[in-house]
């Protein structure tokens, strides 16, 4: 793995990628739900602009991963670290919780997470959705939001929808939405967890076109996906997660094309070929 | 006919002078039930305790009559020396304000139901995305919860509301003359008892009808075309 | 406390017995006016589905008036109105002086007729919940009007409107009470009877709570176990399906 990571990075020039700083990062997570065991000691990191595709079997703690990072799930063990900064947790009745919990509500707001099931707020239009925390958690001027909101949702080809109602919306459409309401963050990192996994497959493509737009934009992404061909094309590093570990980790080429471990071979051949 | 006209024409003038009083019972025990409501609900999910004092609370209001309620607090607690002589004797010896206190321990337990419910429905992705995005506990709770919530329950205490309309007509039995009091008062002595109740049930129904519509403005302004689904 | 226990017990004078009597005047009051109401929703939803303009105007009328009314002057109406309406026939005849109709009577009239308009909506919100599929899969296989009712219409209906019929139920089991304006010697009147004749209205009204909480909750139980039949019979079947 090391090797071959090595060797990809002279082509995309590793000085400077190994400069940048680490902008998220996953440090030994562990987590189990009842018996178990989901995560099982997990690290994982994404320097600035980079696009991390996670991709795994159904059940090989993918999403549990992601969703750790903003604390959506407390790991049972390890850390997360945002820019450097360690999310603080600590033993308080058997139970593991964030030791300042307006720590973590203001990570959580440097970041944007796009659900599978979209989750816009049904009381909320298209706009109200997007600027809702900038204007409310960010404290933003609201002239200032809406203005930066509509020209996300011209971004993400929804400047017509604006004063649309979720229900009103396609998935495609509910789903751009609401990443655009992430990207109103003015995130540090862009968290996707299996976005097009909850759409009609007609509907895949648009939404797919905005999330590789955003790739090429440079900003550092972590993608959870089943979508394969897709991570091939958009990630600059992907992690093959198995069974609540790490199974491999290298640049798109080595995992979707040439895997080294049997296991990661295995998956991408049944996953690819049906792709 | 004109006597005829007149003796109802009368017998209005004389009903709606009832009208403030049904109309502050209403709002008083309405306004005081939805408080005790909102704050069972906070109750019940702050501590196991709380919850079951809760329900056990609901389940004796929501299973027994408005009517017994009411004799329980204005007759019941006078038996005791100890009530008699405590500073809140004044006002439970009031038929005005046990009335109120009766009607609004009743509605509290419908509303603290109804808005059980209306939090229930709340889809757990809208509460996970507030989260993701940073939202407080407080904020959370104002911003998502609480109104996709009130959407949701409105229907049901439209039907609370409409009840308790209906509902302030016991107060008459405790001796207090809003509209069903001078109603009763009418009808001994006119003895023309159709008459009178006609009119006293006209009142209700066009009050019950502004009512209606007044929540029906309130729903159409809180879910806008479209967000309903 | 001693006193009072022996007072709401059984004994020689002791009012339990009082009280269970009321009790079951309460439940005989109440099975009579829910039946009634059920017999004019089912008829009155029914024309509501099928009727013509003038019967549905009627109908909504109906519902509407009784439903915005209260109970008390529904009962007072009928209590006094009733007696009126028999006086001036009476006195056709020649007869003077006041009449009344029986409390029994008069409870099962007005609860019934209130009752009536919410089993109405009930019962209608019911039938409208059958899938139309089910209703053309009967059509389709050459069922006839009754019998279409008789094993579908009717045992569907009933399956969705069962959460509302009970909650009519524990309604007319409450309102019951206020009937004890008429001086029927129900539950809510026995407890006002022996409240003032020993001047414990405290104890007396705890167990008048008790007594009620029983009936509603025993009640509430049968109506559940119904449903939970019903639900489960077409579990059993989603199953063998699958």
């Amino acid at each position: 793995m090391a090797v071959a990571s090595g060797e990809q990075g002279v082509t995309s020039g590793s000085a400077t990628e190994a400069a940048k700083p680490v902008v998220i990062e996953a440090i030994g997570v562990e987590k189990k739900f009842g018996a178990n065991k989901v995560l099982r000691g997990v690290s994982l990191a994404a320097r600035e602009g980079e696009v991390v595709s996670i991709v795994g079997a159904s059940g090989s703690g993918k999403s549990t991963l992601l969703r750790c990072f903003p604390l959506l799930e407390i790991p049972d063990a390890g850390d997360v670290a945002i820019a450097g900064e360690v999310l603080a947790l600590v033993e308080r009745g058997g139970r593991r919780l964030p030791r300042d919990i307006g720590q973590v509500q203001r990570v959580r707001s440097e970041l944007g997470f796009v659900f599978q099931s979209f989750n816009l707020w049904p009381h909320r239009t298209v706009l109200g959705n997007v600027v809702e925390a900038p204007v409310h958690v960010q404290k933003r001027p609201r002239a200032e939001c809406v203005a930066e909101a509509e020209a996300l949702l011209e971004k993400v080809g929804l400047a017509d929808k604006r004063d649309a109602w979720p229900a009103q919306l396609s998935g495609g459409q509910q789903q751009r939405a609401a990443i655009a309401r992430a990207l109103a963050m003015r995130p540090k990192a862009l968290l996707f967890d299996e976005p097009t996994s909850a759409l009609d497959p007609e509907l895949v493509g648009e939404v797919l076109r905005v999330i590789r737009g955003l790739a090429e934009e440079g900003r550092t992404m972590l993608i959870v996906t089943h979508e394969m061909s897709f991570a091939a094309e958009v990630s600059t590093r992907a992690v093959f997660l198995d069974a609540g570990i790490v199974g491999e980790e290298g640049p798109p080429e080595q995992i979707f094309r040439h895997p080294q471990t049997d296991r990661c071979r295995a998956f991408v051949s049944r996953h690819l070929a049906r792709g | 006919m004109m006597a005829e006209l007149a003796f109802l024409f009368g017998v209005t003038r004389k009903l709606l002078g009832g009208l403030p009083l049904t109309i502050e019972l209403v709002t008083l025990s309405v306004a005081t039930g939805a408080l005790l409501a909102v704050a069972m609900a906070l109750a019940r999910s702050a501590s196991r305790i709380a919850a079951v004092l809760v329900s056990f609370y609901v389940f004796v209001f929501r299973g027994s009559p408005l009517l017994l309620q009411m004799f329980f607090i204005y007759y019941g607690l006078g038996q005791f020396a100890a009530v008699r002589d405590s500073f809140a004797w004044p006002a439970l010896r009031d038929p005005t304000f046990c009335a109120i206190l009766s009607l609004a321990l009743n509605t509290a337990a419908y509303t603290s139901e109804i808005l059980r419910g209306g939090l229930a429905s709340v889809p757990s992705g809208a509460i996970e995305a507030g989260r993701a995005v940073g939202m407080s506990r407080v904020m959370l709770l104002r911003r998502v919860v609480l109104p996709l919530a009130i959407r949701q329950a409105l229907p049901a205490y439209s039907n609370e509301l409409i009840a308790m309309v209906k509902s302030t007509s016991l107060a008459s039995i405790v001796t207090l003359m809003e509209v069903s009091g001078i109603a009763y008062a009418l009808v001994s002595e006119t003895y023309r008892a159709i008459e009178v109740l006609s009119c006293a049930g006209a009142i209700y129904l066009v009050l019950i009808v502004l009512l209606t519509r007044g929540v029906w403005l309130v729903e159409t302004w809180l879910s806008p075309a479209g967000s309903r689904a | 406390m001693g006193n009072a226990l022996r007072l709401v017990g059984f004994g020689p004078t002791g009012w339990g017995g009082t009280l269970l009597e009321g009790a079951a005047m309460t439940l005989a009051l109440s099975v009579c006016a829910y039946l009634l109401g059920l017999a004019i929703g089912a008829l009155c939803a029914w024309g509501r589905l099928s009727g013509g303009r003038a019967v549905r105007a009627m109908i909504d009328v109906y519902t509407t008036v009784l439903r915005g009314v209260p109970d008390l002057l529904v009962i007072y109406l009928f209590y006094f109105g009733g007696g009126q309406m028999i006086g001036a026939i009476a006195h056709l005849f020649g007869a003077t002086g006041f009449f009344g109709l029986n409390g029994f009577m008069v409870g099962t009239i007005a609860i019934g007729l209130v009752t009536g308009a919410y089993q109405t909506e009930v019962l209608r919100g019911g039938y409208l919940a059958i899938p139309r599929g089910e209703i053309e899969a009967a059509r389709a296989i050459g069922m006839g009007r009754l019998l279409m009712l008789r094993r579908i219409i009717a045992p569907r209906a009933l399956r969705f409107a069962l959460p509302g019929m009970g909650n009519v139920w524990q309604q007319v089991l409450k309102e019951s009470a206020l009937v004890s304006v008429t001086g029927l010697a129900e539950l809510m009147r026995q407890v006002n009877v022996a409240s003032g004749s020993t001047q414990l209205p405290f104890d007396f009204t705890i167990a008048g709570f008790a007594l009620y909480l029983a009936l509603t909750t025993v009640s509430g139980g049968v109506f559940m176990g119904v449903e939970r039949r019903v639900a489960h019979g077409e579990r059993m079947a989603r199953k063998q399906r699958a």
